[in-house]
């Protein structure tokens, strides 16, 4: 998979490094921004109220 | 067994001096390598929700609590003195003090929805039974929860919090300085009965002046509710210089 990638990017080792680099920080920005907030209520990990639900 | 036989063959092929093209894996050894490659993604997937939620959600959450907090205290600063009564609850109502928690000031604002929480405040109930504000000089109970962890993590140190420990709640004309008389460590989170205007698992049998702290228990879970029930003690007149009482200094 990763091998995939690696072997599909431009460039020479240390291109290809860097692009991987932009990728990574990529997937963990669109992680943080969107795909955390959004799972995070859905899991039961941070309830603080009483309530009779 | 059959990945075995191919690594067997890879080895062979390696051991080639003719550096050839290179040699497709076979089909098993590739679906192990995926499923691997799977694996350490979902590891990595994990350590990061874990670091998003124990720090990256209290880098948000205290940033805006902050933001919000000066918007208040600049309300107060230049508001005209509007008589009393006059409560501007769109933002901040005030401001917790918990000397025992280590954790400053926090804001206190209407709700206890994930949508006022997350923004690293606490804030009053008003479902299921509605928080009676200290402000309104009425008997009842101040009840406040805020999160344990993440989004700022305002009642982290609840814990640490012992029996005759100062709570004081700061609005813009008043000091109200409570003090801890019961700790519920654990609870079940249905028991809504901790509201009450008179908490009576708090031992209290008549109406009076009460403040209740809730957040989860155990930390980093939400399994129990950990509670904590204080008396109003004085009020004490916010001066021209916003000396704080003796309990927080």
């Amino acid at each position: 998979m990763y091998g995939w990638i690696w072997r599909h990017l431009p460039g020479n080792a240390w291109l290809k490094a860097l692009i991987s680099l932009v990728l990574g920080l990529a997937v963990v920005y669109v992680l943080f921004q969107y795909v955390f907030p959004w799972a995070e209520p859905l899991l039961p990990f941070n309830d603080v109220t009483v309530d009779n639900q | 067994m059959a990945a075995t036989a191919d690594e067997t063959e890879a080895h062979q092929d390696a051991s080639d001096p003719e550096p050839g093209p290179r040699r497709r894996p076979g089909r098993i050894a590739l679906a192990v390598s995926v499923f691997g490659e799977l694996l350490i993604t979902a590891g990595v997937l994990l350590g990061l929700f874990v670091i998003y939620s124990l720090w990256w959600t209290n880098v948000i959450a205290d940033r805006k609590a902050d933001r919000e907090a000066d918007r208040v205290r600049d309300h107060w600063a230049h508001a005209t003195d509007t008589g009393p009564g006059a409560l501007d609850t769109k933002d901040g109502i005030g401001f917790l003090h918990v000397p025992a928690m280590r954790n400053g000031e926090v804001l206190v604002e209407k709700g206890t929805g994930t949508d006022v929480l997350d923004d690293g405040v606490a804030g009053y109930y008003t479902d299921p039974g509605r928080a009676t504000l200290p402000t309104t000089g009425k008997k009842g109970n101040f009840t406040l929860a805020a999160h344990r962890d993440g989004h700022g993590a305002k009642f982290h140190n609840i814990d640490k919090l012992r029996e005759g420990d100062p709570i004081v709640f700061e609005t813009k004309d008043d000091w109200y300085v409570y003090k801890v008389y019961s700790i519920l460590p654990e609870t079940s989170k249905y028991n809504i009965k901790v509201l009450s205007s008179v908490p009576r698992e708090s031992g209290r049998e008549k109406p009076g002046h009460y403040i209740t702290l809730t957040t989860c228990t155990p930390v980093y879970t939400s399994r129990y509710r950990y509670v904590v029930w204080g008396e109003l003690v004085r009020v004490d007149k916010v001066d021209g210089r916003r000396t704080p009482p003796a309990e927080l200094r």
